[in-house]
């Protein structure tokens, strides 16, 4: 099987769905010529014209909006945000239109628009162009909120997510662009919803998501060797987020760490660690319930304090030990 | 574009010849001319019944009535297709009325009911209806603005005959969006015709302390959009300015900006006690420029109606939003086990 | 008068116990029968209710302290009362010395004898109505803050949970019905973890040392092996033990529990088991033989009327032997179903005392490890225990025609002590209990 990156992935799926269905189209900020800021539409423009690879001025909230207003025609629109921070320009649309029209129109319409945006710090790009924003969007029903952390899911999560006949936000991370894995190249699609065990173990559960989930599955590498066997979980989806897969693997192995890279406080672990305590695995935790998550600071642009603005391995390391010897 | 049509109409119409000569000029026949009115007579009536039903408690939150405007919602309606596409704003229970909207579920969606368009979900500033192709009412002021975009796109890229009318008011004129937006229907030349409905006020904000440079039709020329301005009051000059705007925009050469000046009776929403304006003004308009009245006049004048057709007419109209509010009084409220339905299709 | 807590005789022939734990402590308010402490017997865990309400006070034993019985393991304070006021009567029951180091005496218990307090607060307390025995001093005397302060401490309400413990051992407590207070917690700050649970109820902890040069897994004593020991030890030296074995042809027995077991299935009942069945015919051939369901008193032979017959059970913590009463009045079905009910409670270390009292005489059956014959230790204060084998199809001489056939056989040891029971005695038990599995029709009679 081929082992393309990350990146590669997505463009993939835009590039096949665009092909299988022709109401497909991108639209966003210097997806045409440029290829995109990160390069993920690069000869897009020249395979499917301008129509469909639909360049648009700096104009968040109408870029999402337009995708909202054609989707109501039938078509298939996949917005990009050029950087996740910018996500704030285009909230109204986001959270007060998209999610809310199937509600409130009782059911009489759908607005099945897909929105890129990637985030994440790492690149050294500060404050404002590097957060991990995907806890805000959580909390407005009627949206679906993808965040794959491998190539293999990213392709199979876009092509499910166009497919999807609600409001999709597909957080990707800047840094994870690159990493490379197995990808077929037909047609697959991984259901929204569905977290998946990215290593089964028996001392602890971990929830991870994206950048955090390659760490932690190198910490329980290492951990293994120590007799320690940690239980990865990718929740994949964070809205509608697949607590059944948690609570089970908690009740299997009685401790619960929960690491990302968005800020801590309002963060979604703690939405993931309630859902769980209050679960019947209750009786069968055995260790405090912890969680891992960025420090409450803007994104500093220096790449030391950057680094240790979010967790790493060390950090995750620690934890799990602390938390399976019984320390903390 | 010229310069000409994008002046107010410092001539109106109100002799019977200057009347009748517009009226052949524009080519409506009596149906239309009745139509119109009838149409006006309903607005009229269930915009006021709409606010006795609030004085009884019947219902519940806000609504924002229109009555006063409804000349702009029927000559619009007359002006565009069946099908074209329709985007409101929060005051828009005439232009629902107007594009053939079914009054009994608006009255049902009015009053909460699972009979209603939306299924009690939506309420008065969330009115839909996607079979006639009217993509609902917008609580967020200006919200719909960029959608209209999405539409016109759509309806470009799809090759379709039908335009795409967004209609707001003059404070949602001053939202981000209402820039970008214009922006980018003039890019991409598409087929969306934006009505601006000025009625003075926003919510209690007079329009000439929140605009800086009016008319705001005037801001299309920035953005290469042709633009009119038009009296609002006067329903064959609506027609007159809306049918120029669309024929523009369906023959595919882009997008139309029209502003339609105009009056709200009542209050912003239930909660306006309309400190913001004087009795007097409300008077002047109710009783100096009040659309239907000019209208019948018209028609009396030119005898299209006589005195008792026309109170017929308004009977009618009234006897129909009647027999909506029945409907709706006597549909069922939405069951409470299906409270989490519609969250995701 | 202060009343003396003493730590309660339960089993006739009981001489100590063993605190597990304490779930009230000093200064305490304790109401008449409610629980107090937990303590080990030889057998199971009893819980130790309060011989009077009142306040508990001057604890002299902690947990895991060994402490004979009688002995006087606290008191109870009325209002007013401190345990200064003991030295004033001549108590017989004032405790000398302990077993054990002595409980930590509080600085409250210690200023009861002598009151130190500044005027003020004395006066407070009065006003208040506080008993300054309870107030502890900041200082060298009981200030009005110290009064303050236990008066504002009085209003809060008591705290709920006072044991640090996860969830999962609180369940496991809750399961295995170890108490969590019995439980040392390896967490931080003393918290219980499952695993100080489990380590509880299955293994004790041992370690591996050199002793003399040889190394060896060291194992300490639980408290059941440890009774196992003393009372084995006792049985073997004081009840001169005689052992009579026979051989028994279990083929009627068999058949017989096959016609049960044909009309059980067709009234939807359980399949009855040997034992049972064999359980049955032993109380019938106690009732014959009475001097076997005895005991030895001293200068006297006590004939229960009631046969109580013991069934040794193995547990993970060693071994159990629950006692299925008047069994000579139960029939096959019911003997079989509190057998089962028994060795279920057993399983799940739920026995309570009265499961394991009162026993008159004890089945133990090692024929599940295919052990032919043995010879088992009498169950004091019993006087005979049966020690039941493996059945084996075996070649035997049916006739005195000399014809050989292969039968069902089953070696039975009885085991008796002869203070009580004599070797013919013993015989004729025997010789009733082969007749009985032979021909069950003789229960009949």
């Amino acid at each position: 099987m081929p082992e393309i990156s990350y990146l590669e992935a997505i463009r993939q799926a835009l590039w096949q769905e665009m092909k299988r269905d022709e109401r497909v189209f991108l639209l966003g900020e210097d997806i045409g010529r440029y290829g995109g800021a990160f390069g993920l539409t690069h000869d897009m423009l020249d395979e499917f014209g301008p129509e469909r690879v639909r360049e648009t001025p700096i104009s968040e909230a109408t870029i999402v909006a337009t995708a909202i207003g054609a989707s109501l025609l039938g078509m298939r629109p996949v917005a990009e945000i050029m950087f996740m921070d910018f996500v704030t320009l285009a909230l109204d649309q986001i959270a007060n239109q998209a999610a809310k029209m199937h509600f409130m129109f009782g059911g009489r319409t759908t607005v099945p628009i897909v929105i890129r945006m990637p985030g994440g710090s790492g690149s050294g790009a500060a404050s404002q162009h590097s957060q991990s924003l995907e806890s805000v969007l959580m909390h407005f029903p009627g949206l679906k909120v993808v965040n794959p952390s491998t190539p293999y899911d990213a392709k199979g999560l876009m092509l499910a997510s166009i497919r999807d006949p609600n409001p999709v936000c597909f957080v990707e991370h800047k840094v994870l662009y690159k990493t490379k894995g197995e990808v077929p190249e037909g047609d697959y699609t991984i259901p929204i919803g569905v977290a998946e065990i990215k290593r089964a173990g028996r001392d602890i559960t971990v929830v991870a998501n994206n950048i955090m989930v390659m760490k932690t599955l190198n910490v329980a590498e290492k951990l293994s060797k120590d007799g320690i066997e940690v239980e990865v979980i990718d929740p994949r989806t964070l809205l509608p987020f697949d607590t059944e897969t948690i609570i089970n693997s908690v009740a299997r192995t009685g401790r619960l760490l929960v690491v990302h890279e968005a800020c801590l406080t309002g963060g979604w672990a703690g939405e993931v660690i309630a859902c769980v305590v209050g679960s019947p695995a209750f009786d069968y935790i055995d260790a405090p319930v912890r969680r891992l998550g960025g420090k409450d600071i803007p994104i500093p642009y220096n790449r030391g304090l950057e680094k240790f603005a979010i967790p790493q391995e060390a950090d995750i390391e620690q934890e799990i030990r602390a938390l399976v010897e019984g320390k903390i | 574009m010229s310069k000409d049509k994008g002046k107010i109409k410092e001539k109106d119409i109100g002799t019977r010849e200057q009347f009748e000569e517009r009226v052949k000029r524009l080519g409506l026949s009596d149906k239309n001319l009745i139509g119109l009115y009838r149409t006006m007579c309903t607005v009229r009536h269930f915009e006021y019944m709409a606010d006795k039903l609030y004085a009884a408690g019947k219902v519940h939150g806000t609504m924002h009535l229109s009555a006063g405007q409804e000349a702009v919602a029927a000559g619009i309606s007359l002006a565009v297709r069946p099908d074209d596409y329709l985007i409101n704003h929060h005051r828009g229970h005439g232009h629902f009325i107007a594009k053939g909207a079914d009054i009994n579920l608006m009255m049902a969606e009015f009053l909460g009911k699972d009979t209603g368009y939306n299924r009690g979900r939506g309420g008065s500033m969330h009115i839909a209806d996607f079979q006639s192709n009217n993509l609902g009412a917008n609580g967020i002021v200006g919200g719909g603005i960029p959608q209209a975009v999405g539409v016109g796109l759509a309806l470009q890229m799809q090759k379709r005959k039908e335009i795409c009318i967004c209609i707001f008011g003059d404070g949602a004129a001053n939202e981000g969006v209402f820039h970008e937006a214009m922006n980018m229907v003039a890019l991409w030349k598409l087929p969306v015709l934006y009505i601006c409905e000025n009625n003075k006020y926003g919510m209690s904000m007079d329009v000439e302390r929140a605009t800086a440079k009016l008319p705001i039709a005037q801001r299309a020329e920035a953005y290469g959009i042709p633009w009119a301005c038009v009296d609002g009051n006067e329903v064959v000059e609506v027609y007159d300015a809306m049918k120029i705007a669309a024929d523009h925009v369906r023959s595919g050469k882009g997008p139309y900006f029209v502003e339609a000046i105009t009056y709200r009776y009542f209050g912003h929403s239930k909660s306006d006690r309309n400190l913001y304006r004087s009795k007097e003004e409300i008077n002047d308009w109710k009783q100096n420029r009040d659309p239907i009245m000019r209208f019948t006049k018209h028609l009396l004048q030119s005898e299209i109606l006589d005195e008792s057709q026309a109170q017929e007419i308004g009977g009618q109209a009234e006897q129909v939003i009647l027999k909506a509010v029945e409907f709706a009084e006597a549909s069922p409220e939405p069951d409470i086990s299906t409270l989490m339905e519609f969250v995701y299709a | 008068m202060p009343v003396p807590f003493i730590m309660p005789k339960f089993d006739m022939d009981q001489e100590k116990a063993t605190i597990i734990s304490w779930s009230k402590k000093e200064g305490d308010l304790v109401k008449f029968d409610e629980t107090v402490l937990t303590v080990e017997t030889e057998k199971v865990a009893i819980d130790v209710p309060a011989p009077a309400s009142g306040i508990l006070a001057g604890i002299l034993y902690k947990d895991g302290d060994v402490v004979p019985v009688t002995k006087v393991i606290a008191y109870i304070l009325k209002e007013g009362e401190s345990i200064a006021d003991l030295s004033k009567a001549d108590s017989p029951t004032l405790p000398s010395k302990p077993e054990a180091a002595p409980v930590l005496q509080t600085t409250v218990a210690a200023q009861a004898a002598s009151v130190n307090a500044t005027p003020v607060a004395l006066r407070m307390a009065k006003e208040e109505g506080v008993d300054l025995s309870k107030v502890l001093a900041s200082g060298d005397k009981i200030t009005r803050e110290d009064v303050q302060h236990y008066i504002e401490e009085q209003k809060k309400p008591a705290a709920r949970v006072t044991l640090p413990a996860t969830p999962a051992a609180r369940r496991i407590s809750l399961e295995t019905g170890i108490p969590l207070e019995a439980v040392a917690g390896s967490g931080p700050r003393g918290r219980v973890r499952s695993a100080d649970v489990l380590a509880k109820a299955n293994l004790v902890p041992s370690s591996v040392t050199t002793i003399n040069g040889r190394e060896a897994e060291v194992v300490p004593l639980s408290s059941i092996r440890r009774t196992i020991a003393e009372r084995m030890q006792k049985s073997f030296q004081e009840s001169p033990h005689i052992a009579l074995t026979v051989d028994v042809d279990m083929t009627e027995i068999e058949n017989t529990r096959k016609r049960f077991n044909v009309q059980a299935e067709k009234l939807g009942q359980p399949r009855i088991t040997i034992t049972a069945l064999m359980i049955k015919v032993v109380a019938w051939a106690l009732v014959r033989n009475p001097y076997i369901n005895a005991s030895f008193n001293g200068d006297s032979i006590s004939l229960w009327k009631d046969v109580n017959i013991g069934v040794a059970t193995a547990v993970p913590q060693g071994l159990v032997v629950p006692v299925l009463k008047g069994v000579d009045r139960l029939g096959v079905n019911e003997i079989n179903m509190r057998l089962s009910e028994l060795a279920d409670k057993a399983r799940e270390n739920k026995l309570k005392l009265e499961d394991v009292q009162g026993g008159t005489f004890t089945i133990s059956n090692l024929g599940m490890f295919g052990i032919r014959q043995f010879r088992a230790v009498i169950n004091p204060p019993e006087s005979a225990i049966l020690a039941v084998g493996s059945v084996v199809r075996r070649p035997i001489v049916v006739d005195d025609q000399d014809r050989v056939e292969v039968h069902p056989m089953l070696s039975l040891t009885l085991s008796a002590d002869h203070r009580v029971i004599d070797g013919v005695i013993a015989a004729r038990f025997l010789s009733d209990l082969v007749a009985g599995l032979k021909s069950p029709s003789l229960l009949l009679f």
